[in-house]
């Protein structure tokens, strides 16, 4: 077991729903999604006096343009948050969600803090390209040949890892299915709707004789899982990165708008605010691994983080494993011997979205609502891959 | 101006010819309705909408830009039959049904703007007939108005007067189809299929009879009927397969219906054979298969004998080959008509029947022959038309030829040629084209939009088009003037093969430019198509193989000087483009003062399929375009207009439209788009002249110019990583779009460095012959030289 001053629980964790790009937030603003978050979270906190938070750190993959200007501040303000808590944005690319509940975590278990908030947001649909607003890549990635796979796409990557892994085509599309399959039936037996707390989107539209016409629509579920996905739609699709490639738009992760936050505290905290905890914050760990098969990054850190916890990998009772693409994920699974049972019980982002970095904060919300819903669930693992090649994995028990 | 004006057009039917017509009427910057049913289920005007979808999967695309689609309105006669109200002119194009049709018009007649015009499209019924279910007050504004599919690409519309049409209702209607649709008129009269269908399907009729009687296979047929006989690739068969046999079996049925007393009426009727393929649902390209189908890469021939498909690998007889190449039409059809081989006898007898058709008929259908030669070439995409093609062969041998085959029974009907044919020597002449029904030769209309067309087509046997009056040539341009037009404007024309850039023709433009400077107010840039296909590659392949490095970069950078020139000349230089204007070409367009575009104008910087990068110019042209951009953009970031370039070189995107030219930056918005070519001269004449009298002096060059440097490099770098790792393109590839990437981001200096013009035209011609230094270009462009198509290497 990992030595710490104290404990950190999470006592509240909630997100909004998970929208397509240029889906139903096309329009909502990622600080606007960010502001819901911590709202919502707020408010399942009652006993909470917000001067009592300590910090907000906000994860975001492309902190830049709408999500810029120190996205975490701007958001907790909008949120009606007292000026005088601090707000921070991280960026770990995939795993900046997580890694602002690590973040948050340690710096209870350091003692500097007995409430924090972790967050994620991003709007992919506010990217004009998936690179950012202005792409530059540095000409010394070029001079040197060990460099070169830096500036590879993540598709490509994603291929790379099948050819290494030997993920064939129809595994890809089978696990892409089982993700919808998955994803559908848990929003079909309600078993996200603790977590999602339904966001009223605005929009200002052109109306009549140059009046802007205001149009609400209550956003309830997650965008991205398709009920009716077959295998023949998936095997219909062309793969897209390479020539004679396996990585389709079917089985990959969908690009996606969305927003988390998660609370902790310490047991400190939790008296003072009479906040009942969900789960212990147990590890955390990340890893580099080759650019060019970033995929794999779980690899390295699941065992990390595992053998942190001091626990077996059977221990596990749930995994959150991020589905940037099925073969990666599938690699991942079959390399380490993951339960497929246990991994990604109510889909992955293949079905439900992947927005960069706010999906680590969203998977949390999930893990904590699996938790509070059933008792037998003691460990919780969140994972996924980072691109540039890192891995990053988190441990939870039950509290 | 006359009084005819068309602000609004409206489309009723919003099938495959109703939305092709409303789109190319947008393409024109004509507001146009599309009216259908209002839909059953869903919204009212779904089934406009859905089939607005419908065209953009259409190819050849009838939008010239993919936001083109937007101007048409969808309407439906639930809701909105009150804004035909707004509405010029409506065209009528719903299914082929009388009772529909007079439904309709009685429906619609009571909103029509007053003085509105009603055309309606169809092919096959009495214009006369749906006239009289008009009230009689709308009849001076009725008529029929036939577009030919695809109605964007096929020149021909046939306008059919009705009895009661006003004629200023059909010169102002003939005026403006011609210029603002870009159409070729013929007054067609109202008798059965009109002009061009009579005797295009006819021709089909004669293919299926001697296919038939002489026991050849399709392919063999196509093989026959297509470009070796100046009719286009698709031939007949496979023109069946792409607009439908459902829809052949019905133009068929039409003449059988409504032309029972033509002497070849028993020939009207559907072989049994395609009426099986229809029954079975075998309807040709929509239908996955009908006379041809394909099976993954290999194309298969319904072989009748068998009832199954086979192969495809029909061959001309070498003997027939030989026919076929000789020069002289006349003897050329003498030894068709002589030799045994079936294929011979085939192609003879088509031609006869069909000549034989069009003699007879010519007093009913047309006004003159000219009518039925220029409605074959614009309507169904021959080369020649039937009556130019029988005089080239020689009049009287022909008809001599004909009479005979009548006589021994060998024709398709026994009904004798009309005397007239014995009686003259040809139908075409210098001062007009006979008229069988008026007993005399006919010129051209008078109208004054014609007077707009210094060069429309002409047929064989007509009087030469005014050359003007030559100031200059060399072996590679001629500079001349039509002083009847403007004596103080020149014109520059390219002499050389498929308008190649070679060492003739920048001598010669140099040269000219020099000239008109002295001698003249401005210059226009104007041949027939294509405007240039790029570089004498021939000479480019023998320096390198001779390593006369040294002699190319001064070959380069005579054609950049020369593309400077077009810029920086004295007076202003117009580019008057129609067809293909691709690398050199495009270059040196886009330098010109201003260009007259016609709308088929395919313009493109395709030099990466040879290996290369645009160094003419070209890829400097772009980044100056890039700096103009950022400096109305906040931050002033030069990279994001350089990326959208990076992929159109990189990838020799070529636009399609001269509407796509704009959008992909090789022309401008302020360039004059010209929907009818034939009129390209003449407005790129007056173009060049309004230039002069605003007092137009060319540009300084530029100082400082921001690039994109060495990141903008690295950022198009990357997606040519991705891409060859992921195999999607070679190694050389990589190298060909990092040079175009150095070009366009004005060479390996730090981002945002402030460079002049001419080092960035330095830079591009480095790239160009470092280029030109590698095996793989070399093989690429002796592949091009040899093959005509680009190798992948």
């Amino acid at each position: 077991m990992s030595r710490q001053i104290q404990d950190a629980y999470i006592v509240a964790a909630a997100r909004t729903p998970v929208g397509r790009r240029n889906g139903a937030f096309r329009h909502v603003r990622p600080d606007d999604m960010l502001a819901h978050a911590l709202r919502a979270v707020l408010a399942k906190v009652p006993g909470l006096d917000p001067q009592d938070i300590g910090d907000v750190i906000a994860g975001c993959a492309m902190p830049e343009a709408e999500q810029g200007m120190n996205v975490a501040r701007i958001g907790l303000l909008l949120a009606g948050l007292p000026e005088g808590v601090p707000g921070v944005t991280i960026n770990r690319f995939c795993a900046s969600g997580l890694q602002a509940v690590a973040d948050a975590a340690a710096r209870i278990r350091l003692g500097e803090a007995d409430v924090m908030i972790a967050a994620g947001t991003e709007s992919m649909s506010a990217m004009p390209q998936i690179m950012g607003n202005k792409v530059s890549i540095n000409p010394e990635i070029f001079a040197h040949a060990e460099n070169r796979s830096i500036a590879f796409g993540m598709g490509l990557t994603a291929e790379k890892v099948a050819a290494q892994w030997k993920v064939s085509r129809e595994e890809q599309d089978a696990f892409a299915l089982e993700s919808h399959r998955r994803a559908s039936a848990a929003i079909a037996d309600g078993r996200f709707a603790a977590e999602i707390v339904p966001y009223a989107v605005r929009s200002h539209v052109p109306g009549e004789g140059g009046v802007v016409r205001i149009v609400e629509r209550l956003v309830q579920h997650d965008e991205g899982p398709r009920a009716d996905a077959s295998a023949e739609s998936l095997a219909r699709l062309k793969p897209v990165f390479a020539a004679r490639g396996s990585v389709t738009a079917g089985n990959s992760s969908q690009m996606s708008d969305g927003a988390a936050a998660v609370m902790l505290m310490s047991e400190a905290g939790l008296k003072r605010t009479g906040a009942r905890p969900i789960a212990r914050f147990v590890a955390y760990s990340v890893a580099g691994v080759p650019p060019e098969v970033m995929g794999i990054g779980p690899l390295e850190a699941i065992p990390r983080a595992l053998a942190r916890a001091g626990i077996a990998q059977a221990e596990v009772d749930w995994i959150e494993l991020n589905e940037a693409f099925a073969a990666q994920a599938l690699a991942v699974v079959r390399q380490l011997g993951l339960d497929p049972v246990r991994v990604n019980p109510q889909g992955g982002a293949i079905a439900l979205g992947h927005p960069l970095g706010a999906t680590g904060a969203i998977r949390t919300a999930t893990l904590m609502a699996a938790m509070q819903r059933d008792a037998s669930l003691r460990y919780g693992m969140i994972s996924m891959c980072v691109g540039t090649g890192m891995g990053a994995a988190g441990i939870f028990e039950r509290a | 101006m006359s009084g005819f004006m068309i602000r609004k057009v409206a489309v009723l039917g919003a099938g495959v010819m109703g939305a092709q017509i409303a789109a190319h009427c947008a393409n024109a910057d004509v507001p146009v309705i599309l009216f259908d049913l209002p839909a059953k289920e869903g919204p009212p005007d779904g089934i406009v909408t859905k089939s607005l979808a419908a065209l953009a999967r259409l190819d050849p695309a009838p939008f010239a830009a993919k936001d083109r689609s937007l101007h048409v309105e969808a309407a439906n006669y639930g809701s909105d039959l009150a804004r035909l109200g707004e509405c010029d002119l409506v065209i009528e194009a719903i299914a082929e049904r009388m009772d529909w049709k007079l439904e309709l018009y009685a429906k619609v007649a009571p909103h029509l703007k007053p003085g509105a015009v009603f055309a309606s499209n169809t092919s096959g019924l009495s214009i006369n007939a749906l006239a009289a279910g008009m009230p009689a007050e709308r009849r001076p504004g009725f008529c029929g108005i036939h577009f030919f599919n695809p109605p964007r690409y096929m020149p021909l519309v046939e306008l059919i007067p009705a009895a009661d049409t006003a004629s200023a209702v059909l010169d102002g209607l003939e005026a403006w189809l011609t210029t603002r649709v870009g159409k070729n008129i013929i007054r067609a009269r109202d008798t059965p299929s009109f002009v061009a269908n009579r005797v295009g399907v006819f021709s089909i009729l004669a293919v299926l009879h001697h296919t038939a009687r002489l026991g050849l296979a399709f392919d063999e047929v196509d093989l026959l009927t297509g470009p070796r006989i100046g009719r286009p690739k698709s031939a007949t068969f496979r023109t069946a397969d792409v607009v439908g046999l459902d829809t052949v079996a019905h133009v068929i049925d039409t003449m059988q219906a409504t032309l029972a007393d033509d002497p070849w009426s028993r020939h009207f009727r559907t072989p049994d054979w395609l009426r099986a393929l229809i029954d079975r649902g075998a309807l040709g390209q929509k239908a996955g298969a009908g006379i041809y189908r394909k099976d993954g890469k290999r194309i298969l021939v319904l072989d009748l004998h068998r009832q199954d498909y086979v192969d495809s690998g029909g061959e001309v007889f070498p003997d027939v080959a030989d026919i076929l190449d000789l020069r002289d039409p006349g003897e050329k059809f003498a030894e068709l008509a002589a030799h045994p081989h079936p294929q011979a006898q085939f192609l003879w007898s088509v031609f006869r029947d069909v000549f034989h058709y069009c003699a007879v008929h010519l007093g009913d259908i047309a006004d003159n022959a000219r009518d039925i030669d220029l409605a074959m070439r614009w309507g169904f995409g021959w080369t020649t038309g039937p009556f130019e093609t029988w005089q080239a062969a020689g009049w009287r041998d022909i008809a001599r030829l004909i009479q005979e085959d009548i006589e021994h029974g060998r024709a398709m009907a026994r009904v004798p040629l009309p005397a007239w044919v014995s009686e003259l020597d040809g139908v075409h002449a210098p001062s007009g084209s006979w008229s069988a029904a008026e007993g005399m030769l006919k010129p051209r209309a008078a109208l004054p939009v014609y007077r707009r067309q210094l060069y429309p087509d002409r047929v064989l046997g007509e009087a030469p088009a005014d050359r003007g009056e030559t100031l200059w040539e060399n072996g590679g341009v001629r500079l001349w003037r039509r002083p009847d037009q403007d004596a103080g404007i020149g014109l520059l024309s390219i002499t050389s093969k498929m308008h190649t850039i070679g060492d003739d023709v920048m001598d010669g433009m140099l040269e000219a430019i020099a000239r008109a400077e002295v001698d003249l107010d401005g210059l226009v840039i104007w041949h027939e198509p294509p405007f240039a296909v790029g570089a004498n590659l021939q000479q480019v392949v023998q320096a390198c193989h001779a390593h006369q490095f040294d002699l190319l970069e001064r070959m380069v950078a005579r054609f950049q000087h020369t593309a400077m020139t077009i810029r920086h000349a004295q007076i202003p230089i117009v580019a008057a483009v129609q067809g293909m204007a691709l690398g050199g070409g495009c270059e040196f367009l886009m330098h010109a003062a201003h260009r007259v575009l016609a709308l088929e104008s395919y313009i493109g910087l395709v030099e990466a399929g040879v290996g290369l990068i645009p160094a003419g110019g070209g890829s400097k042209e772009f980044a100056l375009q890039a700096h103009a951009m950022a400096q109305r953009a906040a931050g002033g970031d030069v990279f994001p207009w350089i990326q959208n370039a990076f992929q159109t070189v990189a990838m020799a995107t070529v636009a399609r439209s001269a509407h796509e030219a704009v959008q992909l930056g090789f022309a401008r918005a302020g360039d004059d788009i010209v929907f009818n070519a034939a009129e390209l001269p003449y407005v790129a004449i007056r173009r060049a002249r309004a230039l002069a009298e605003a007092g137009w002096h060319p540009p300084l060059p530029q100082r400082a110019v921001k690039v994109a440097g060495r990141d903008g490099i690295a950022t198009c770098e990357m997606l040519l990583l991705n891409m060859a790792e992921g195999g999607l393109i070679s190694a050389h590839d990589y190298r060909v779009g990092r040079a175009a990437a150095t070009a366009l981001c004005g060479g390996e200096v730090d981002s945002g460095t402030l460079v002049s013009e001419q080092w960035i035209l330095d830079v591009e011609r480095a790239q160009f012959v470092d280029l030109l230094k590698t095996q793989r270009t070399q093989q690429r462009i002796v592949h091009m030289l040899e093959t005509g198509k680009p190798l992948r290497n």
